[in-house]
């Protein structure tokens, strides 16, 4: 019998992506890690940190607003806790 | 299940029936004095007050529909401003379906004052398109003539007036003031409509869309202002040289709404008017003791009449697709919201959103004395929708929910794994975008 927290599944759980970054530390293309999908992008949105649950693991992350070439909009974020990309729906 | 209700009757030919500035006639019709002063309608949802229907003598000086109220009687000092009644209009309006509905089954309103009638297969009965025609407006003249209380003399079709004399500004509010348009889908009866004169009718032979259409105005077209200002533009005034352009040139143009002017341009499409399903609405109504003007009160009696509404046995089983709230005010005046829903449903707060949004932003201009709430149109409650909506109870009731139960285990054990799911708010608040929002397996 499972208890309700097994039943859940998180909606919109980031991907782990790679992303190829420009001068400024700003997107220029990203590469799906799973799907191994490459695009490029083509503007930048806003750009926020969020930075919460310090008082348990903490969580710092750098959220970059992308919109790619040919279309799509997503938020790219660096967990700058590992270095680690990710994209995520807005 | 009654399948009529889930299927409504259709008509590929049509009969547009107009009465422009209907809720301004039915006021001159309970007050004579309009017909020979100029008038005009306040808007009855707007948060300003502005005009929203003005008569003939009104718009003889300037005065137009959006103006504020200090603008028209700037223009018009003289000007009668009346205070709208919506449930009035409501009233005398669906008196008019009644009457379109016993010369045709297919009716389908389309805004208050005009309606579409399906005539498919009532050549029998009236003979030709004239005939049908006659009838209709026979209907017209005298549901408008009985129920407003109108001598019936001016509503008298007068073909052989020259249109001069149609043409004062008194005549104009007193002559009959109806339009029929016939023609093979609703556009084209729409269009046949605003070419007929007062009292008259426009048909459109069989065949003969495309050369009717083609010498009419891009006007009649659904266009917004900034499209019409645009085919102006292009050199684009009739709807001849509109379907004249490739469609794919106009389609690049304006995106999926030109293909669809496109189409309507060149008679390519030809909307069918779908009766309306007629359910018996079912309403609750409270008399206060003494009249009330407190939001809060209103809010909290609308949500009782809600639920005594859904708990009605006529409901179990469909869910609420059109509410309507309407209330008695001091002084006879009136107030009136109505709402569709997108998802139907039987939940007391889904069906009040609507209304308490409204009350909020549009609330009654007087004390209420009595307050009606209607469910005037349900959808089926067996559809797959119906399952996953907060209303297990009416579902429970039509014994519905044993077979849902049966049908998840036996997907279930059909896929290994179970395949439907909820989604639920965990923090919506979060910050975190992937910790808002959960999906958790359904279990009825």
């Amino acid at each position: 019998m499972r208890n309700g927290t097994d039943r859940l599944r998180a909606l919109n759980v980031p991907q782990r992506v790679e992303v190829e970054l420009d001068a400024n530390g700003l997107p220029i293309g990203m590469q799906d890690a799973g799907s191994g999908i490459r695009r490029s992008v083509e503007a930048i949105g806003e750009v926020w940190r969020i930075d919460d649950e310090w008082w348990r693991q903490p969580i710092s992350r750098r959220c970059i607003e992308v919109i790619f070439d040919g279309g799509g909009r997503v938020v790219l974020f660096e967990d700058l806790t590992t270095g680690e990309w990710w994209m995520q729906k807005p | 299940m009654d399948r009529s209700l889930s299927h409504p009757p259709t008509s590929s030919q049509a009969v547009c029936v107009w009465i422009p500035l209907f809720g301004l006639r039915c006021e001159a019709a309970r007050r004579p004095e309009l017909a020979s002063q100029p008038g005009a309608l306040l808007a009855p949802d707007a948060s300003r007050r502005v005009v929203w229907q003005v008569s003939p003598l009104a718009r003889q000086v300037g005065v137009r529909p959006g103006m504020t109220v200090s603008q028209a009687i700037g223009l018009c000092p003289a000007l009668v401003l009346c205070e709208p009644d919506p449930v009035h209009y409501d009233e005398r309006f669906a008196q008019l379906l009644a009457a379109l509905a016993r010369v045709s089954p297919v009716v389908e309103p389309a805004e208050l004052g005009m309606a579409y009638v399906g005539t498919d297969g009532l050549e029998g009965l009236y003979g030709g398109p004239e005939g049908i025609v006659e009838a209709i407006k026979c209907g017209v003249r005298n549901e408008m003539s009985a129920e407003c209380g109108m001598r019936s003399a001016e509503f008298d079709v007068r073909p052989s007036m020259p249109h001069a004399e149609l043409n004062t500004p008194h005549s104009a509010f007193r002559t009959p003031h109806f339009r029929v348009g016939w023609g093979k889908g609703k556009f084209v009866a729409w269009v046949a409509a605003t070419r007929a004169k007062p009292g008259g009718a426009f048909i459109v032979p069989p065949g003969e869309e495309g050369v009717f259409l083609a010498s009419q105005p891009v006007a009649v077209l659904p266009l917004d202002s900034d499209a019409h200002r645009r085919l102006r533009l292009l050199g684009l005034r009739t709807l001849g040289r509109l379907a004249a352009l490739p469609e794919e040139a106009i389609v690049s143009q304006f995106g999926r709404a030109g293909r669809r002017w496109w189409r309507l341009a060149a008679g390519a499409t030809a909307d069918p008017v779908v009766g309306r399903v007629l359910p018996e609405p079912i309403s609750a109504s409270l008399t206060f003791f003494t009249p009330v003007a407190d939001r809060e009160m209103l809010v909290l009696a609308l949500e009782r009449l809600i639920e005594r509404a859904l708990r009605h046995p006529r409901r179990t089983g469909w869910r609420v697709q059109a509410v309507r709230a309407r209330a008695e005010l001091e002084h006879a005046a009136s107030w009136l919201a109505a709402a569709t829903l997108k998802d139907p449903s039987a939940d007391r707060d889904h069906i009040a959103a609507p209304l308490k949004t409204r009350l909020a932003q549009v609330p009654p201009a007087g004390a209420v004395e009595r307050l009606v709430v209607e469910f005037t149109a349900f959808a089926p409650g067996t559809t797959e929708l119906q399952l996953f909506a907060r209303d297990a109870g009416a579902a429970a009731r039509a014994g519905r929910l044993r077979a849902l139960r049966s049908a998840v285990q036996e997907i279930t054990l059909r896929l290994k794994r179970p395949m439907l799911h909820h989604i639920i708010a965990v923090q919506p608040w979060s910050r975190l975008p992937e910790r808002r929002y959960a999906l958790i397996d359904f279990e009825p």
